[in-house]
This record gives structure tokens, sequence and C-alpha cells, in this order.
């Protein structure tokens, strides 16, 4: 039977209603249309580090810079997979799928270039609360979020909103 | 860093070794590099990563040249352990099923077991990392970027002048490593320099228990990796040693290699050449080997992204008259071989590869033709 408009039985809409609100990213579709949010860059405040590049912020992202200057260790907070956060800077700036991410730190570690990979953060507030605890910590959030007395980096000489500016 | 810990002085080692006694205990024994892990607010020492690699493996083959049928390929272990900040211990352990089992006595076991890298590493900064241990001798790229672990490489084998148990060159290396990059300007410039004891006895091994003869082995490797091209590796090394064996004529070994590297997927390009150089001490003329592979895979794109074909061609070519591989006991083969095939992930921690392979030793002579089939993962 083929079912049009105005004859669809009520219970069939109802029943449609529900599978496409349970269908992934249904329920956040309202969201979704909103314009996307650009995604700052969070250092713990005493990171001597005002501005860095795409390049810097990729060798930060891939463990091949380990050292902020006066020799304080990086530590990278990343978002656990599907989050914005992280799609952003897996694209922009690695490059790289989630797996190829995922198979570049295994490598790394196993390759003894580093025994310390990336520490996953749930939320933003988790990533605030440990940017700011953990000395030489950076990380990722959306910009609406960084206004609470964070110390956000310049990307190539711009702040979040900001004309021209790279991470969205 | 601490004035107290700075490694250029003579008694770097000493220091990192009391850095190390006096890490706090309480290991934090975690899992993947990747997994997911809370983030803990302040890092507890030592906190030990621990995962592993395994495969199994199919061969068919016209002609013997490895084993037939099904194997159990290496089983290995890796841990990394952040001993302090600054302060890092890399180890990996490989149980490689032995032909031999249970025979001779005593009874051979079922697995070899055997301590591939055990390193000690201190980090100063970027620009300056010191480090003791076992090493896969960074002479060689293919031989420091995949190791023990099947799955991290995108064919089933190994370049035949890197493979493990090859007499071509030094795979392992025992002694210290000092390494680091500066930025210089973007083209990412890296150097790595090492004092170690190079061959041992058996020349595909690195004199684990001391050096066998008064000459150390120097190794010094450098390579840039340009933000402007990223993905690209190009370098060189140079390794310098004397190689001894009991009843046989020490002989002067200098090797120099180079190596291009587009690590991308959409290509992935892997070129290397090693030029290994033999003379007997005072003797009058030296040997040249040379081997080489390129190798070029490609990740397909959208829908089937989890499929990456591969192929590779390999050389190596042997001087008759060298004085180390010559001798019936060192001998390396000279190889034309061809890789073909294709991998594909079937997850994100695991993937199965099937290559042909066709090789041929000598010229005029039949080529040894034959099928593979890995499944090979990480956990």
């Amino acid at each position: 039977m083929v079912l049009r408009g105005p004859s669809r039985p009520p219970a069939y809409c109802a029943l449609t209603l529900i599978l496409v609100l349970l269908l992934p990213g249904g329920l956040t579709r309202p969201a979704d249309a909103q314009p996307a949010s650009d995604i700052a860059v969070v250092v713990h405040p005493d990171v001597a580090v005002d501005n860095l590049t795409i390049a810097e912020l990729r060798r930060v992202l891939l463990g091949d810079r380990e050292f902020w200057p006066a020799s304080v260790r990086i530590t990278l907070l990343i978002r656990a997979p599907i989050a914005r956060e992280r799609d952003v800077v897996l694209k922009t700036l690695c490059q790289m799928t989630e797996a190829q991410f995922r198979q570049h730190w295994i490598g790394k570690v196993f390759r003894a270039d580093t025994a310390l990979a990336p520490k996953i953060v749930y939320s933003t507030d988790m990533a605030v609360d440990y940017v700011n605890r953990i000395p030489g910590a950076i990380t990722f959030i959306e910009a609406s979020h960084a206004g609470r007395g964070l110390k956000v980096v310049k990307v190539e000489g711009r702040l979040p909103g900001e004309k021209d500016y790279l991470l969205h | 860093m601490t004035r107290s810990l700075r490694p250029s002085r003579a008694g770097g080692a000493a220091l990192v070794l009391i850095v190390c006694l006096g890490a706090p205990m309480g290991t934090a024994a975690q899992t993947h590099p990747d997994q997911p892990s809370p983030a803990p607010p302040a890092s507890e020492y030592p906190s030990l990563r621990l995962s592993g690699f395994g495969n199994v493996d199919v061969a068919v083959q016209n002609k013997s040249e490895g084993s037939r049928g099904f194997s159990e390929g290496q089983f290995v272990l890796h841990l990394a352990s952040a001993l302090s900040p600054r302060v890092n211990f890399f180890g990996e352990l490989s149980f490689t099923p032995r032909t031999d089992a249970g025979t001779g006595s005593p009874q051979a076991t079922g697995f070899n077991a055997e301590v591939e890298r055990a390193i000690i590493r201190f980090d100063h900064s970027d620009r300056l990392k010191v480090s003791f241990g076992r090493y896969h001798t960074p002479i060689n790229w293919w031989n420091t970027a995949f190791h023990h672990g099947a799955w991290l490489q995108t064919t089933i084998s190994r370049p035949e002048m890197t493979q493990f148990g090859g007499r071509f060159i030094p795979v392992h290396f025992v002694g210290a490593l000092v390494e680091g990059g500066v930025p210089a300007g973007g083209v990412n410039l890296n150097y790595q320099a090492g004092i170690g004891n190079g061959r041992g006895n058996v020349i595909s091994r690195g004199g684990d228990a001391g050096d066998n003869n008064a000459r150390p082995a120097y190794v010094l490797n450098a390579f840039a990796k340009p933000d402007q091209l990223f993905g690209l590796q190009v370098g060189g090394s140079f390794y310098l040693d004397r190689v001894s064996q009991p009843g046989l004529p020490e002989v002067d070994e200098r090797i120099a290699a180079a190596h291009a590297v587009w690590q991308r997927e959409d290509p992935e390009v892997i070129a290397e050449i090693a030029d290994v150089r033999h003379r007997a001490v005072g003797g009058p003329s030296t040997s040249s080997n040379v081997a080489y592979y390129v190798q070029v895979a490609y990740r397909l794109p959208s829908a089937a992204r989890l499929w990456k074909p591969y192929y590779r061609f390999e050389h190596i070519d042997i001087d008759a008259t060298d004085p180390v591989f010559d001798i019936a006991t060192n001998a390396v083969p000279n190889l034309d071989g061809s890789t073909a095939g294709v991998r594909f992930d079937m997850s994100t921690y695991a993937a199965i590869k099937s290559e042909v392979r066709s090789r041929r030793r000598v010229a005029g002579q039949p080529r040894t033709n034959g099928w593979f089939l890995q499944i090979c993962f990480t956990f």
C-alpha cells in the first residue's frame, strides 16, 4: 500500500516521528541548524605562548613537539571521538581521519617517540578544568565556552571570531 | 629542567638512574595510547601503558622460502612508562614460534622470547633527549618506524634489507643515543647520534652482553620533516663499526643510507637505499653492497577507504668478494623482488593483508613465487 500525505493514518505519522527522532543525529538536528562556533585553542595560564601557527599546532597534536618554551612539557588534552572539537582539529590540523589519528598515536608510542599519549577529556567542563590545573596543558574547546578567564591562544595571529580564523 | 638533572654533564647516566629510582611508586596501568582514559588532574608515576600486537599468517609457495601453510606470527608486547615528567621507559618483548620446538636436548621451547627493545630516556627538551638501552638501529627508516608490530606496517613482510634476523644492516643496537630536533624555520631538522656495541659474534645480533672488540660502533642519523610538505620526511644516516667474529679477520664496516618517505596514505611512498661497505683491517680493497626498495600504497577514497593496495620493488646486490657477506654463516642473498597486495582494515585495530611475492635470487634462475595472507591486530 502506498500512503500519501493527507490519507496517512495518525499512528503511522507518530511512528515515523519517533523513528526520525531515534535516528543518529535526529535529536541534535535543531543545534546543527545553528552556525558552528569556532574552536578555541586554550592553554594553561602559565604557558608562555600567545600565538601558534597551524604547523606548530599540528606538531603538538601529532606529538612531534613535546615541550613549550622553558622546557615545560606539553600535556595534550583532546576530546573523545565524535566530539566536534576533535573532528575539527583532526581534519583541519592533522588532515587525518579518526582511524589514521589513532594509528598515528599507537605508532608514536610504539616507536618509543613518547610515553605520553594524549589524554582524553569527555566534556568541555572537564577540558576547562584540567587545562587550568595541569601545567603545560593545551586543549581545544568551542569558542563560545572560552570566556571564563581561560588563556586562549591566537592561531596564525587570529583569535576565534576574527575574520579568517582557521579552526571552525 | 632543574640544573641538577642536566644530561650533558658527565654523570648523565647516573642522574637518569637517580631520577628513575626517585620516582614515586604507584603504577597506573593503562592500555592503548588512544584508548579513552580519564585525564588525571596530575600524572601518577610510573604510568605504565601496555599494548600488544599479534598476527596469524598463511603462506602458499612453489618453493619453500620461509614458512608454508598457517603460522603463528610474532606475539609482541609493548610497554611504555613515564617514570617522571622527563624520564620514560620503553620495552618491547616478542615471542616467536620456533621451527625446532621440541627437538634437541634439552628440548627447544615452543617460542623464542626476546627483549627486542629496552630503552630508558631522559627528555630535556625537544632539542635534547638522551637514552640508553637496546634499540632498533636508527640507520634505516623502516627499522625505526614499524618495529615488531605487523599491524603498523602496510605490507605483510618487511623489506628484506631490514628483515628481523637479517644480516644486511645491523637491526639492533645496544648503547646510548642522543636525539632531538629544531624547527629550523619550518624545515624541522631532527638528529640522532649514538655509540654502542655494534654487531656481535653473530652479525645479525647486537652484542647484548657486551662489545666483542675494543671499537665501539657509531651511528648518526638526520632527517627533515618540512611543514610546507606535511607528510614528507627525507634523511640519511651513517654507521661505523668494526666487525669481529671468532676465527675470522676483523673487518671495518661503513654504512651510508638515505630515505625519502611520504607518510600520507593518499599516496604512501617509501624509498630507502643503503650501501654497506666492508674492508678487511689493513686490507687493500673495499667491497660495496647495495640494497634499496621503493614501496607505493594508496588508501582508496570514500566508501572504499578500508582498502589500501600496495606494491614494492626491492633489490639487493652483494659483492661476490665481500669479506663478511661472502662467508657461509653470514651469507646475504641477492634479490630482485616484487610484492603486490592489498590491505583491508576490518576495524580500527585489525587488518587483513593479502600479497603475492615474486623473487629472483640469481640472474637466469627461476623466480620463487608465493601468495601470503596475514591477519594482524593490536590490542
